[in-house]
């Protein structure tokens, strides 16, 4: 899988005489350095996001940059494309030190930045979008021209996309090279991405790493952050870990392993030890008989399911994503109707309540986005923290919140969670996304006294982040809730369930003891063939 | 790619000036701004003013002081603030969640109409009759803003265009009961109803003030208060947060939005029967002189805050006043808008200018060079 370049290939590798120093000209050529950041500092109201980094990027290199949530990286790459000002610290291009106060400045040095989110003007088209607010478009230009200008850089780098074509009919994939080309049409040496691979497929994220090493192939430096360790050890040359605002390391990727950079990264080693159990015996909390239900568009996504989710217990429910498990979520907790069948949660019937009722009975939820659902981020911390719980009686009267109590109720959650924040009156939009995180599921935690149900719990968390939020849903197991757990990371079903569940095209095709299922089988399944079931029908309901 | 245009980092030390976003404002900056882009505006006034051969200063004074220097000025302000005052309350409430209520003038005349058919029609005893007629007037405003509400609630259809629009159709409205149907056959040449027989009491040592001028108080003291610490209040924040959230948290959305909006309508037409029970005493289609848009400012500018409604309602009252004062100095009604008009747009830039700081290029140089 991994690919080495030697260090003949790439123009920019042959260093220039009169850049080298005389008496160490051989090792100069091997390692010629473009961007040079040191002792880069920067925080935000007083809370540090970098703390005396030193970053430093050779020509024609893939430097991984890799950290977990709020570990800085987007801070230090935002900071290099003249987004951010550094608080403190050197910024050195070819040797000469620069200051940008603009990312136009930074692109005229060649630094060049595709973000996480995309910038794109989605109703225009391709050839519009990458010629849009760029000095060298002419002021006056048909469309032809433009279109014929846009082929010629499409050639030029080598990345496949129609010129003609509307932004918002590309896949993310598409809209990514044309990030891609706008900043290399601009003349980035320097190509900054961040998280490219997190909107992708596998075959997309595959298509961007050929992408990426045909440009250092020709002497351009990409910096590719990611807190995947394996994508990291695939496509980077070398590796600078960062760990809360702080440069932990900068190596070869030929030199660390997996494990190696997870210590790193975190600081420790935890590994997750699950033990899985046999649970039938144990009473229904969650229930589900023939349930039907349609999508917000109105098609039938839940065919006449029937599951139950027993007490101390972690259903996982396996599948790819859009066969039926987001309004699985949504039925199970208040949040969608029912068109036929019943819900049940611990004994009471459920079926049209809406989501109030279901926290009452004790359902906690981590919603599939939920920071646009679960959050109000435009409102202080404090306020977040209450959403599910101000009506309590020990919170509120009939009418009047007691606001000691609330702020009292606030503070020991945010404690409990670990969430940082300089106030329970800041605003929620100032704190990290792995803070707002906490609180979501330390908050949920409370709610779910007798269920939780955990759409993608820990999708797009780094790896510390992530096993917290699996440590959260194991405490709720070892309390005895009853667990229901969606994801698409077959490894995550696998790690935390007691049995599985797999859905596909709005039913549920199978539901296996964890000791009994196998991936291949699961995989089948998922895919939509029957499984060819070995020995006893290990299904199960 | 050549870097020349990239000044290197030593010609810009330490000499140069930009603005910097804040990360976050706090209510004093933009107080500060506010009180600054309204002198900045004067002082341009002012200097205009100077050049067109005025005593600017001596105005200025004149103003203060025919406002706040007499009771009598005092007393007319607090005329003015009542409706301005009710009507920015009116729009506030909405505008917590994000709704704007652009109908409160229409839903001041419907308040005022229906107010008007109580008091020219029966003749019961007189506090009976304003009270009936206080219940009929926020009716009729919540009346009127009822159907936009559940637009709004159930299809999402927007309430700015809804609200805007009945505007016309209540004005029109009270034009033809004035113009025909309630006309006082009586008066021949004034195009308007009878004299409403019930009349609101006179503030204490008053004949110009009456009492109404409480009622906008005590609702904003309420709204404080509601906002600060019920339950309701708390919910109705939080749609205006995020309404996916409010669902998520299982608050009753559609039925916030038509409360909070009939709420709205009641407070507007609330302050169409003080205006009639109280300075107007007869219908027709101009007793709004313009509340509804002055209220509508004062909202606006004022942003989320309730003390900031009432300081904001009392300025643009004052300002009000003032230009009548400056009016019968001998200036134009002209130029006395056109100042009213500079003084918002000082207050809006005053407001933008707060969320930004000037910083001294170099920074970065300074910091790397320790």
């Amino acid at each position: 899988m991994r690919s080495r370049r030697t260090s003949s290939t790439g123009p920019s590798r042959v260093c220039p005489a009169s850049k080298a120093d005389p008496g160490e000209a051989g090792a100069a050529c091997r390692a010629v350095p473009g961007v040079v950041a040191r002792n880069i500092s920067k925080s935000f109201d007083g809370v540090p996001a970098l703390v005396d980094v030193d970053l430093e990027l050779l020509r024609g290199e893939v430097h991984a940059l890799l950290g977990e949530n709020g570990a800085g990286k987007t801070t230090l790459s935002n900071i290099l494309a003249g987004i951010y000002r550094a608080d403190g610290g050197r910024l050195e291009v070819d040797g000469v030190e620069r200051q940008f106060h603009s990312p136009a400045q930074a692109i005229a040095s060649g630094i060049g930045m595709v973000h996480q989110h995309f910038k794109l003007v989605a109703p225009m088209t391709v050839a519009e979008n990458i010629h849009l607010g760029w000095e060298a478009t002419p002021r006056r230009i048909k469309r032809r021209a433009l279109v014929e200008r846009t082929a010629g850089l499409i050639d030029q780098f080598g990345l496949r996309v129609d010129p003609e074509a509307k932004v918002w009919q590309l896949s993310v994939g598409e809209q990514q090279r044309v990030e891609i080309l706008r900043v290399l049409a601009r003349g980035a040496t320097t190509l900054i991405l961040d998280e490219p691979t997190a909107v992708l497929t596998t075959a997309e994220a595959g298509d961007l790493f050929n992408v990426m090493r045909s440009l250092t192939a020709a002497g351009r430096t990409v910096v590719f952050i990611s807190h995947k360790l394996n994508e990291v050890l695939e496509i980077g040359d070398r590796i600078t870990v960062l760990r809360n605002g702080h440069h932990v390391v900068t190596c070869d990727a030929a030199g660390v392993t997996a494990r190696q950079l997870a210590r790193m990264m975190t600081g420790e080693e935890r590994e997750l030890s699950v033990e899985h159990r046999d649970t039938s015996a144990n009473l229904p909390v969650l229930e589900l008989r023939g349930v039907t239900a349609r999508s917000a568009r109105g098609l039938i996504a839940l065919h006449d399911v029937d599951l139950v989710v027993r007490r101390g217990e972690i259903l996982g429910v396996a599948g790819v994503s859009g066969n039926g498990q987001s309004e699985l979520a949504e039925v199970l907790t208040g949040l969608r109707p029912v068109d036929g069948g019943e819900v049940v949660v611990s004994g009471q019937r459920l079926t049209h309540a809406g989501s109030r009722r279901f926290a009452d009975a004790g359902v906690g939820n981590i919603p599939e986005d939920r920071i646009g659902t679960g959050l109000v981020r435009s409102a202080p911390v404090l306020d977040n923290a209450i959403l599910r719980h101000y009506r309590s009686p020990e919170l509120s009267g009939r009418v009047a919140l007691k606001r000691r109590a609330t702020v009292e109720f606030a503070r020991r959650l945010v404690e409990k969670a670990r969430v940082r924040t300089p106030s329970l009156h800041s605003m929620t939009s100032i704190l990290s996304g792995g803070n707002q995180q906490r609180l979501i599921v330390h908050r949920e935690a409370l709610v779910a006294t007798s269920a939780f149900v955990a759409m993608h719990p820990s999708r797009g968390l780094d790896v510390h982040a992530a096993q917290d939020v699996q440590a959260a849903l194991l405490d709720a197991r070892e309390k005895g809730c009853a667990i229901l757990l969606v994801s698409d990371d077959l490894d995550e079903v696998l790690l935390m369930s007691d049995r599985i569940a797999v859905m596909y095209e709005g039913r549920v095709v199978g539901v296996f003891d964890r000791r009994d299922a196998d991936r291949e089988q699961l995989g089948l399944l998922m895919g939509g063939h029957d499984a060819p079931l070995t020995g006893e029908g290990t299904e199960r309901r | 790619m050549t870097t020349a245009d990239t000044p290197p980092l030593q010609a810009s030390a330490g000499r140069s000036w930009r603005l910097a976003r804040r990360s976050g404002v706090t209510s004093r900056q933009t107080a500060m701004a506010r009180i600054a882009g309204v002198l900045g505006a004067l002082i341009i006034a002012g200097v205009i003013l100077a050049l067109s051969g005025r005593n600017a200063p001596s105005l200025l004074g004149k103003a203060l002081d025919g406002t706040f220097g007499e009771r009598q000025g005092l007393e007319e302000m607090g005329l003015l603030l009542t409706p301005i005052l009710m009507n920015a309350l009116a729009v506030h409430i909405p505008l917590r969640m994000k709704l704007w209520n652009i109908g409160s003038e229409g839903q001041f005349f419907m308040g005022a109409w229906a107010a008007a058919g109580v008091g020219i029609y029966w003749g019961g005893p007189r506090y009976v009759v304003l009270v009936v007629m206080a219940l009929a007037g926020m009716a009729g405003g919540a009346m009127w803003i009822l159907v936009p509400a559940l637009a709004r609630a159930r299809w999402q259809v927007n309430e700015i265009i809804t609200t805007l629009l009945l505007n016309f159709i209540a004005i029109q409205w009270v034009a033809w009961f004035s113009f025909d149907l309630w006309r006082d056959r009586a008066a021949a040449v004034v195009q308007s109803t009878p004299v409403v027989q019930a009349r609101l009491p006179f503030f204490p040592g008053s004949s110009t003030l009456y009492v109404g001028i409480f009622v906008p108080l005590v609702i904003a003291a309420a709204t404080f208060v509601v906002f600060r610490s019920t339950r309701w209040g708390y919910e109705v924040d939080v749609i205006g947060g995020n309404p996916r959230a409010a669902a998520f948290a299982g608050i009753r959305v559609t039925r916030r939005i038509v409360a909070v909006m009939l709420i709205s309508g009641a407070i507007a037409g609330l302050s169409g029967m003080l205006h009639l029970a109280g300075p107007a005493q007869r219908l027709n289609s101009s007793i709004s002189n313009n509340y509804g848009l002055s209220g509508f400012i004062v909202a606006a500018l004022a942003g989320s805050s309730v003390v900031g409604i009432v300081v904001g309602a009392v300025f643009i009252a004052s300002m009000l006043h003032a230009g009548i004062t400056l009016q019968s100095d001998g200036l134009s009604v002209y130029v006395v808008a056109a100042v009213y008009g500079l003084v918002l747009v000082g207050i809006a830039i005053g407001e933008v200018a707060a969320r930004f700081r000037v910083v001294r290029s170099g920074d970065l140089d300074a910091a790397g060079a320790r």
